[in-house]
């Protein structure tokens, strides 16, 4: 496998503010990639330097190989779906996804037979003739796809493609979205700061904040064992044990993560520490025990149908030590 | 009665007026209407219906009085080669001003709307509109003294010794003339000058309306700057170009003032109007020629919105 996408050292500098800081970074071709990080982290600032829309203060990015600082946007082999779509309003949806061929010279006839063929992979047959303004989210969405699929790129960047739709749809476009990347077998680059999708959809997963790159690796290397209790918080929700209470627990005087689905919940004096329940929040599957232990609180998922102690009691927590996680960095 | 029992207060007459809207919202928009209403209805459309009527009529030749009948002589009269070449004249004049000013507009709304920062924003807007806010004669004997024989462009010419390309220019058929100051060109360049800020600000405000992501999706689709120009900008910023190119259009075909002061003695319909009406006391033809440019925008307008300049409205 070759290296899509390489950043070496790459800044990217506003006029007071660094969005991006000094980023390293190898994509693979034909993984789908996941930049996830909190809003404003400069994820999709690393995007646009990607497509050439936006270039480095310092540093190089490679795409296959070629340094790519003096190639225009228009010459790179990657498209973009944007974030609010970006669709023509002027052109009917035929013509937004046949503009990348428009643009390259390629005959009307031609160029239309090309683009109703997308418009069918995408599941939009028939809508050809309508205006963007005329199509539901998930349509415009499907038509920005579409659109960016049309000139065959090697890398497709996606800019948090599913933030404006609802729940049910983004789920369904998150598996449509997998299987048309394993079907092209073209590399993805997806922005997010939905943990969940970033999960559930990635290969591998960089985890972005304030400019840099914070740990990189496959899903479960991310979620089982986050590198900083940024990534530990961000990304799962874990609890975050500081040295002090893990030390109390088992007795290594560290920054430790601990999945709160891992914990389990006992009588009094049964496990590795006691605390008393602090609050139950139902969560249809499960419920979400909080025990606070002093300063800090530990997190507990239960199964909802199993009993659990009524709050103000005294419980024991107990994991195995496998679960827990130490962390190299506060 | 329970102290907590909801009293209804009809005091003033003030809110008995506001309680009488709030039940019938209907009567405070028929209020608020009313006096525009009026305005537009009896003042604005009874005038220009008058106007129309009068060019049904025709004028008497020996007695100079208006005949007040029905008939279609006048509009006959107007296509007599000398009033036809009045008519002509002005559209073509229009024509042309309205193609200058959409060229030279565009590049600066662009500027303004595209690159400028707050600071040359404000600028820009008090450079575009500072003219609009002198005395319009003022400018046009100013634009005068400007073009004239004596004038600041020819001290300008004559300093950089090109004294033979104004005077080729000046001598070309038609458009030339002794100086700039009564030529056509000297008539075009002051009206160009006068309406460019009606083609100016909705030419901006149509391109800032352009989503800055619309230009970065073009090029990321493989689009060099110029397609994105050709393909996305300009069929974006068309209905504002229309708009202006109405104000630019309408204002020039209408304007007697400029080409009284500068120009040569050839006359426009303005001017046309104003000596009908005035001096010969033929109001009929003086109608007939005022209809000229209410039909030429209705069919501008008809044919703009056929090319669908009004959809992005």
């Amino acid at each position: 496998m070759s290296v899509a996408v390489k950043f070496d050292t790459v800044s990217r500098r506003f006029d007071t503010e660094v969005a991006v800081d000094g980023i390293d970074l190898d994509i693979q071709e034909g993984e789908f990639f996941a930049m996830l990080g909190p809003s404003g982290s400069g994820k999709t600032t690393c995007l646009r330097l990607i497509s050439g829309i936006d270039r480095p203060t310092s540093g190089h990015i490679e795409i296959f190989g070629v340094r790519s600082e003096n190639i225009p946007p228009n010459r790179r082999p990657i498209n973009t779906v944007f974030q609010d779509y970006a669709l023509f309003p002027h052109l009917k949806v035929l013509d937004n996804v046949a503009y990348g061929l428009l643009v390259r010279g390629v005959a009307k006839p031609e160029r239309h037979r090309e683009a109703e063929n997308l418009l069918e992979m995408v599941k939009l047959q028939g809508f050809g003739q309508r205006m963007p303004a005329q199509l539901s989210g998930g349509q415009r969405q499907r038509v920005a796809l579409a659109r960016a699929l049309i000139n065959k790129p090697r890398v497709l960047l996606l800019d948090e493609p599913l933030g404006a739709l609802d729940l049910k749809l983004r789920e369904q476009m998150q598996e449509e979205l997998k299987t048309l990347q394993q079907s092209l077998g073209i590399t993805f680059v997806f922005v997010t700061h939905d943990q969940g999708e970033a999960l559930s959809m990635s290969d591998r997963i960089a985890i972005i904040n304030e400019g840099k790159v914070v740990q990189v690796g496959s899903p479960q290397e991310i979620y089982q064992s986050p590198r900083t209790r940024f990534v530990a918080h961000f990304v799962g929700s874990s609890n975050v044990l500081s040295p002090a209470l893990s030390s109390r627990c088992n007795g290594v005087e560290n920054w430790t993560s601990l999945r709160p689905e891992v914990v389990v919940l006992g009588d009094p004096g049964q496990g590795r520490i006691d605390g008393k329940v602090k609050s139950i929040r139902y969560l249809g599957a499960s419920n979400y025990v909080s025990v606070e232990l002093g300063e800090e609180t530990i997190g507990a998922l239960v199964n909802a149908n199993e009993m659990t102690a009524p709050v103000g009691s005294a419980v024991s927590l107990n994991w195995t030590a496998d679960a827990q996680h130490l962390m190299d960095e506060e | 009665m329970n102290s907590t029992t909801l009293t209804v207060r009809h005091s003033s007459p003030g809110s008995r007026l506001t309680d009488l809207f709030w039940k019938k919202p209907g009567l405070l928009i028929f209020c608020l209407l009313l006096p525009p209403l009026l305005w537009l209805g009896i003042i604005y459309i009874g005038s220009l219906f008058t106007l129309l009527l009068h060019s049904f009529f025709s004028i008497d030749e020996f007695s100079g009085l208006i005949r007040y009948e029905f008939t279609l002589k006048t509009y006959a009269e107007l296509l007599s080669p000398a009033n036809f070449d009045v008519i002509l004249r002005t559209i073509l004049m229009a024509c042309a001003v309205t193609l200058a000013a959409a060229l030279i507009a565009f590049p600066i709304a662009y500027y303004a709307a595209r690159y400028a920062n707050q600071k040359m924003k404000a600028l820009f807007y008090l450079g575009v509109m500072l003219p609009l806010w002198s005395s319009y004669l003022v400018k046009i004997y100013a634009w005068k003294l400007i073009l004239a024989k004596q004038g600041i462009v020819n001290w300008v010419v004559e300093g950089t010794g090109a004294t033979f390309l104004l005077n080729s220019v000046l001598s070309l058929p038609v458009i030339g003339g002794n100086s700039l100051a009564v030529s056509y060109i000297g008539t075009f360049i002051v009206l160009l000058y006068v309406w460019l800020p009606f083609m100016i600000l909705p030419v901006q405000a149509s391109l800032e309306r352009i989503p800055e992501s619309l230009l970065e999706a073009s090029g990321d689709l493989g689009a060099a700057p110029k397609q994105t120009f050709r393909l996305v900008i300009l069929p974006l910023a068309l209905p504002g170009v229309i708009a202006g190119s109405i104000f630019t259009f309408s204002l020039t075909m209408g304007d007697f003032i400029v080409p009284q002061i500068i120009g040569s003695s050839r006359r426009f319909i303005g001017q046309a109007v104003y000596a009908h009406q005035g001096t010969a006391g033929n109001i009929p033809l003086a109608a007939a020629f005022a209809v000229v440019p209410i039909v030429v925008m209705i069919i501008y307008l008809y044919f703009a919105k056929k090319r669908g300049a009004f959809d992005a409205l």
